[in-house]
C-alpha cells in the first residue's frame, strides 16, 4: 500500500486516496450492447474482487472482448452500470460515462499498440506524461519498471527493433509504470509462439500479484485461463455460462456448452434414458449412483473418468479400440460399442492394439449428468 | 455529448456542402433564371425569374449548332481519337515495362511519365511551335522553317493535332491504371499456359489480355472523362480556326458575356463526367469480381524475354519517350530564347525574354522573366497558392480521411467522404464556372470572393481535397486502431492522440501528398482561369494571357520555367519514393 501512494503522491488516482489503499473491486451490473441486430452483450452482470486474476473465456464471437472494452470505456454499452471501487464509471440510467483515461486501468492490447515512432521508454513514459508525473518521479519510476522486465539496455530502440517477446515486455513496462489498480488485457500472449508463452505466464503473474491489481484477461485458450485465473468466466453469445474458479469449472461444468469447451481432447457427452438410477442409449448402460428425476438426461464423462482394462475377465461393458492418439505422458483411444462412440485417456506405458477388445467401467463420482432438455447440471445433492 | 470530433466532422459537413454541393446548385439555378445581362439579348427578360430560354438557345437555337452541337461533336471526336491512341500507347509500354525483360526501364520509366507531369498546355505549346500555320496568322514554325512549305491545316489545328496532343499527355495515364493491372498477375498463370504448349502471342492474347480487360476498360472511360474537360490544350489548337470543344466553348462565351449560356454548357460538360465515371464503376463492379486475380502464396511475377526483338523495342520506346517527353520541353526552351518568332537561325537567338530589360522594339516593350513585375508576380502567387493549397488540402484531408476511418460505422461521416470526393466528378473548368455563380456577390456573411486570392485557395484546396482524402485515409487506415486506443486508456485526449500518434505516424503519408498537391496546383490552369483577375495572375495563366496576345516567346518561358518546377517537384516525390512511379515499383517487387 505504502508503495502506491508513494508512486502517485497527490496526483489523480482518485480511488487509491480515497480509501487509503487499493480499492478496485469491480462490479458489472445488467451490461447490455447490441451492434445493429447483434447483441454482443446480453445482460452480464459480474462481481470482480480486489485483487483477483478473473479471465473471460469464450469462443470467438462470445463477448469476451466486447466485455473488457466496456471496462475500458472504448466502447459504449447500451445498457447497465460498471463500478470500479466505488466510482460508477459507467451507467446508462444517470448517463455517466468516464472516458477510459479517467478509469485508473491499465491496458494490454493484442498486438501490444506500441507507437512504432516512440522509444521504449518513451512509449513507456507516455502515460507519465499525460497524468502530468514531475520529471524526476516520472524518470525514476521509468528507470525500475523498465529494469523490472529488464528492458534497461533496450529502453532507446524503436518497437521495430525488438523481438516479439521483447514488444510483449513493453507493453506490459507500459501497463506496470503508472501502476494502475486494474488491470485488463486482451489476448496479450497470443502473438508469441508456444514456448516463449508458457515463460510469459508465469511472469505475467507474478507481476500482477507484485502489484495487487485487479486483472482483467481476455483469451480464448483454456489453458492459459486455467493456469493464471483465480476465477474463470466463461462466456457463449454474448451470456455468461459459469464463474467458477478453474479446477471446479472442469470437474463441474454448469451446463452441456461449458463442457464441452474446456478439456482437452473433449468430455464424452452421451444423450441417455432411464427411469431410477440406471441409464442407457442402447449401446451402453450406467448406473448413475443416483436418482437425476428424469428421464432423458446427457451424460458428462471425462476422458480419464473411463477405467480402461484389457483384461478380459475385468469388471465391465466392453468395447472396441477404434484409435490410438500416443501424445507424451498419455494416450488417447477412441471407443466404440454398438454406434457409440467415447474417448478415454490412458497412461503411456500401457498398449492397446487396433481393434482389441477391451473392458471399461465409469468413475461413478467423476460422472456429470445434464437435463437433456434444457443442457443444465443436475446437482446429485438435490436428488438424492 | 463533448465530442471534438462530432463537432469537428459538422464544421466540415456543413462547409463542404457550402463548397462543394450549393455551387453544382447554383449553377444549375442559374441557367433557369434570367440574369441582369440579358436584357441586351432578349426582349422577354425579366432579372430573377425562372426561364428556359438558355436551355432552349443552347440545345434548339438557331445558334445551337455553333454552340453546343458542333463542339460536342468536335469534344466527342477528339476525345475518342485521343483516349484510343492513349490506350495503345499507354497499353503496350506498359507491357513493356512491367512484364518484359526490355533494358532501360529505370529511366525510361520516369521520361514515359513527363507528358502526364508536364501541363497540358506543354505539349500543345509545343505542337504549336512545329506546326503552327502563317494562314491564320504569326510567324512560321519550325515545320515550314525546314521543309520550305506551309504544313497543311489540318495538321496545324482541329481535330488531329488536339487529338495527339492530348493523347501525349494522357497516356502515362492509361499506362499507370494498366502497369497497375498488369502488375498484379501472377507468372504462373502464364507459365501454365506456356506449359500447355501456348506460344507469346497466345499467351498475350489469351490469357493476359483477358485478365488486364477490366483495368483496361476502365482507363478507357477514365480517360476518356478526363480529356472532355481539357480545356487550354483544345483553344490554343483549335480556337485560331473556330474550333470550338465544350470546354474551349464555356470559356469563349464568358469572354462574350454569355454567362449563362456557358453555365448550360458546363452543367452538358459535368453531365458527360458524371456520366462516364458511372460507366467506369459500373463496369469496374461487374467485371472485376470474376476476373480477381487469385494470388495467395506462391505469387511471383516473372520477366518474358523479348529475345532478338529487345534492343529493337528498346530503341522504339526510347525515340518515343524522347519525341513526348524530352522534345517538348527542349522546344519550349529553344522557342523562349528566339529574338523574332519562327526565324531559325544563330543570330536570331537572345537572352532578352529572360534577362532583358522593357525593349519597345521587342515584344510591345514587356520585359524579359526576371524584369517582368507581372511574371515575378505571378510567379510569387504561384508558389504562394500552391503551397497554401497544399498545406490546407492535406490538412483538411487527414482530417476528414482520420473521420471517415474511425467513424466508419456513422453515415455522417460516410457522408463527409463522399462529398469530398464530390469534386473529382467535376471538369476543372465547369467547377471554376460554378465557383464565378457562387462568390460574384456577398451572401450573407460570406463576402464576394470573385477577385481575390483567398478564392483561388479555396477553390485549389476543394479541388484538391479527393486525392488528398484519398493519401489521407490510406495512411490513417495503416494506422492500428489499438495504438490511438493504448493512448485513449492512457488518458490522452483526442488532440493530444491526434497530435502525438495519429499526425507523426501519418507524416509521411501527408507530406507525399502535400507535394503532389503542390505540384497539382501549380500546373493548373482550366480551373482557375475564369476566377483570375490582374491582381492574382499566376504563371500558367500569364502565360496563357501572354498566348492569347501572341508572345509566345513569353509563354514558353513561363511554361518551362512551371515545367521544370513540377519535374523539381515530382523528382522530390520519387526520391522519398511517394510519387505514383515510385508506388507502382513496390508492386512490382
Amino acid at each position: 500500500m505504502e508503495n502506491w501512494q508513494g508512486a502517485h503522491g497527490a496526483l489523480t488516482r482518485k480511488t487509491i486516496l480515497k480509501g487509503g489503499g487499493i480499492m478496485a473491486k469491480i462490479s458489472i451490473r445488467n451490461l447490455t450492447k447490441r451492434y445493429g441486430d447483434m447483441t454482443a452483450l446480453n445482460n452480464v452482470s459480474l462481481e470482480i474482487d480486489n485483487g483477483e486474476f478473473l479471465v473471460l473465456l469464450g469462443p470467438s464471437g462470445c463477448g469476451k472482448t466486447t466485455l473488457l472494452r466496456c471496462l475500458a470505456g472504448l466502447e459504449t454499452p447500451d445498457n447497465g452500470e460498471i463500478i470500479i471501487g466505488d466510482e460508477v464509471i459507467f451507467s446508462s440510467k444517470e448517463k455517466i460515462m468516464l472516458p477510459p483515461g479517467k478509469r485508473n486501468l491499465g491496458m494490454v492490447f493484442q498486438s501490444y499498440a506500441l507507437w512504432p515512432h516512440m522509444t521504449v521508454r518513451d512509449n513507456v513514459k507516455f502515460g507519465l506524461d499525460v497524468i502530468k508525473t514531475p520529471k524526476e518521479a516520472s524518470d525514476r519510476q521509468l528507470d525500475e519498471v523498465l529494469a523490472k522486465l529488464g528492458m534497461g539496455d533496450l529502453s532507446e530502440r524503436y518497437p521495430s527493433e525488438l523481438s516479439g517477446g521483447q514488444q510483449q515486455r513493453v507493453a506490459l513496462a507500459r501497463l506496470l509504470a503508472t501502476k494502475p489498480p486494474v488491470f485488463l488485457m486482451d489476448e496479450p500472449l497470443s502473438n508469441l509462439d508456444a514456448r516463449l508463452r508458457m515463460d510469459m505466464r508465469v511472469e505475467l503473474k507474478r507481476f500482477q500479484s507484485d502489484a495487487g491489481a485487479t486483472t482483467v484477461y481476455v483469451t480464448h485458450d483454456q489453458t492459459e485461463a486455467m493456469t493464471m485465473s483465480t476465477r474463470v468466466v466463461v462466456m457463449k453469445n454474448g451470456e455468461i455460462q459459469q464463474v467458477s474458479p478453474p479446477a471446479e469449472l472442469y470437474k463441474q461444468p454448469q451446463n452441456t456448452f461449458v463442457a464441452d469447451f474446456i478439456g482437452m481432447p473433449r468430455i464424452n457427452l452421451i444423450e441417455m434414458q432411464g427411469d431410477g438410477q440406471i441409464f442407457s442409449n442402447g449401446d451402453i448402460t450406467i448406473d448413475f449412483g443416483w436418482k437425476p428425476g428424469i428421464k432423458n438426461v446427457v451424460l458428462g464423462a471425462r476422458p480419464e473418468d473411463l477405467k480402461i482394462s484389457s483384461n478380459p475377465k475385468a469388471h465391465g461393458e466392453t468395447y472396441r479400440v477404434m484409435a490410438i492418439l500416443p501424445n507424451g505422458p498419455e494416450t488417447i483411444v477412441q471407443l466404440q460399442r454398438g454406434k457409440t462412440v467415447i474417448i478415454g485417456r490412458i497412461g503411456h506405458d500401457i498398449i492397446f492394439e487396433k481393434n482389441q477388445e477391451v473392458k471399461v467401467t465409469y468413475t461413478q463420482t467423476s460422472l456429470n449428468v445434464y437435463d437433456a432438455d434444457t443442457q443444465n447440471l443436475i446437482s446429485p445433492i438435490n436428488n438424492i | 455529448m463533448r465530442d471534438p470530433v462530432s463537432i469537428v466532422m459538422l464544421i466540415l459537413l456543413a462547409v463542404l456542402a457550402y463548397l462543394v454541393i450549393w455551387p453544382f446548385f447554383q449553377l444549375v439555378i442559374n441557367t433557369f433564371t434570367w440574369s441582369e445581362g440579358s436584357r441586351r439579348i432578349s426582349r422577354e427578360a425579366v432579372p430573377g425569374q425562372f426561364t428556359w430560354f438558355y436551355w432552349l438557345q443552347v440545345t434548339a437555337g438557331p445558334i445551337s449548332g455553333k454552340m453546343l452541337y458542333g463542339p460536342l461533336i468536335n469534344t466527342l471526336i477528339t476525345g475518342i481519337i485521343s483516349t484510343i491512341l492513349a490506350l495503345i500507347a499507354g497499353g503496350s509500354l506498359a507491357w513493356c515495362i512491367v512484364r518484359s525483360d526490355m533494358p532501360g526501364k529505370r529511366w525510361l520509366q520516369p521520361i514515359l511519365t513527363l507528358p502526364y507531369i508536364l501541363p497540358s498546355f506543354a505539349v500543345a505549346l509545343a505542337w504549336e511551335t512545329v506546326f503552327r500555320s502563317p494562314k491564320v496568322g504569326g510567324q512560321p514554325g519550325l515545320y515550314e522553317a525546314i521543309l520550305g512549305i506551309a504544313p497543311p491545316e489540318w495538321l496545324s489545328y482541329g481535330v488531329v493535332p488536339i487529338s495527339i496532343t492530348l493523347a501525349i499527355h494522357y497516356f502515362p495515364f492509361a499506362y499507370l491504371l494498366v502497369a497497375g493491372a498488369l502488375a498484379t498477375i501472377d507468372s504462373q498463370m502464364e507459365e501454365s499456359a506456356l506449359i500447355s504448349g501456348a506460344g507469346k502471342l497466345t499467351i498475350l492474347r489469351r490469357i493476359t489480355f483477358p485478365v488486364v480487360a477490366p483495368a483496361f476498360v476502365a482507363a478507357i472511360i477514365l480517360t476518356f472523362g478526363k480529356t472532355i474537360g481539357q480545356f487550354a490544350l483544345p483553344f490554343l489548337l483549335g480556337a485560331p480556326t473556330q474550333f470550338h470543344t465544350v470546354a474551349t466553348m464555356i470559356y469563349a462565351n464568358l469572354a462574350l458575356g454569355l454567362d449563362s449560356m456557358a453555365y448550360v454548357l458546363a452543367v452538358i460538360l459535368i453531365a458527360m463526367s458524371l456520366l462516364s465515371i458511372w460507366l467506369s464503376n459500373r463496369f469496374i463492379k461487374k467485371k472485376s469480381g470474376r476476373f480477381e486475380t487469385i494470388s495467395g502464396k506462391g505469387f511471383r511475377s516473372r520477366e518474358i524475354a523479348l529475345g532478338n526483338w529487345r534492343w529493337f523495342i528498346f530503341s522504339v520506346v526510347s525515340l518515343f519517350g524522347f519525341v513526348v517527353g524530352i522534345l517538348p520541353i527542349i522546344l519550349l526552351g529553344v522557342q523562349s530564347v528566339m529574338l523574332i518568332d519562327g526565324f531559325y537561325g544563330l543570330e536570331n537567338l537572345t537572352s532578352h525574354f529572360w534577362i532583358g530589360k522593357s525593349n519597345l522594339n521587342i515584344a510591345g516593350g514587356e520585359p524579359g522573366v526576371i524584369y517582368n513585375k507581372i511574371i515575378l508576380g505571378a510567379t510569387w502567387n504561384t508558389l504562394k497558392l500552391a503551397f497554401l493549397s497544399a498545406v490546407f488540402a492535406s490538412v483538411i484531408g487527414i482530417i476528414i480521411a482520420y473521420i471517415a476511418v474511425r467513424r466508419a460505422n456513422n453515415p455522417l461521416a460516410v457522408l463527409l467522404d463522399q462529398i469530398a470526393f464530390i469534386p473529382f466528378l467535376f471538369p476543372t473548368i465547369a467547377f471554376g464556372a460554378m465557383y464565378l455563380t457562387l462568390f460574384a456577390v456577398p451572401v450573407g456573411p460570406i463576402p464576394a470572393l470573385y477577385g481575390t486570392f483567398t478564392l483561388l485557395v479555396l477553390i485549389s484546396v476543394v479541388s484538391r481535397l479527393p486525392y488528398s482524402v484519398k493519401t489521407g485515409i490510406t495512411a490513417v487506415t495503416q494506422i492500428g486502431q489499438e495504438l490511438e486506443e493504448a493512448a485513449e486508456v492512457a488518458g490522452a485526449s483526442w488532440g493530444r492522440r491526434f497530435r502525438k500518434i495519429i499526425m507523426p505516424l501519418a507524416s509521411s503519408g501527408i507530406m507525399s501528398g502535400m507535394m503532389v498537391s503542390f505540384v497539382g496546383v501549380m500546373r493548373e490552369l482550366s480551373l482557375i482561369i475564369l476566377l483570375i483577375t490582374p491582381a492574382t495572375r499566376v504563371l500558367m495563366t500569364a502565360g496563357f494571357g501572354y498566348a492569347e496576345e501572341g508572345l509566345t516567346q513569353l509563354t514558353n518561358a513561363l511554361v518551362l520555367i512551371v515545367a521544370l518546377l513540377t519535374i523539381s517537384g515530382e523528382l522530390i516525390l520519387w526520391k522519398i519514393g511517394k510519387g505514383r512511379m515510385a508506388r507502382l515499383r513496390e508492386k512490382q517487387s
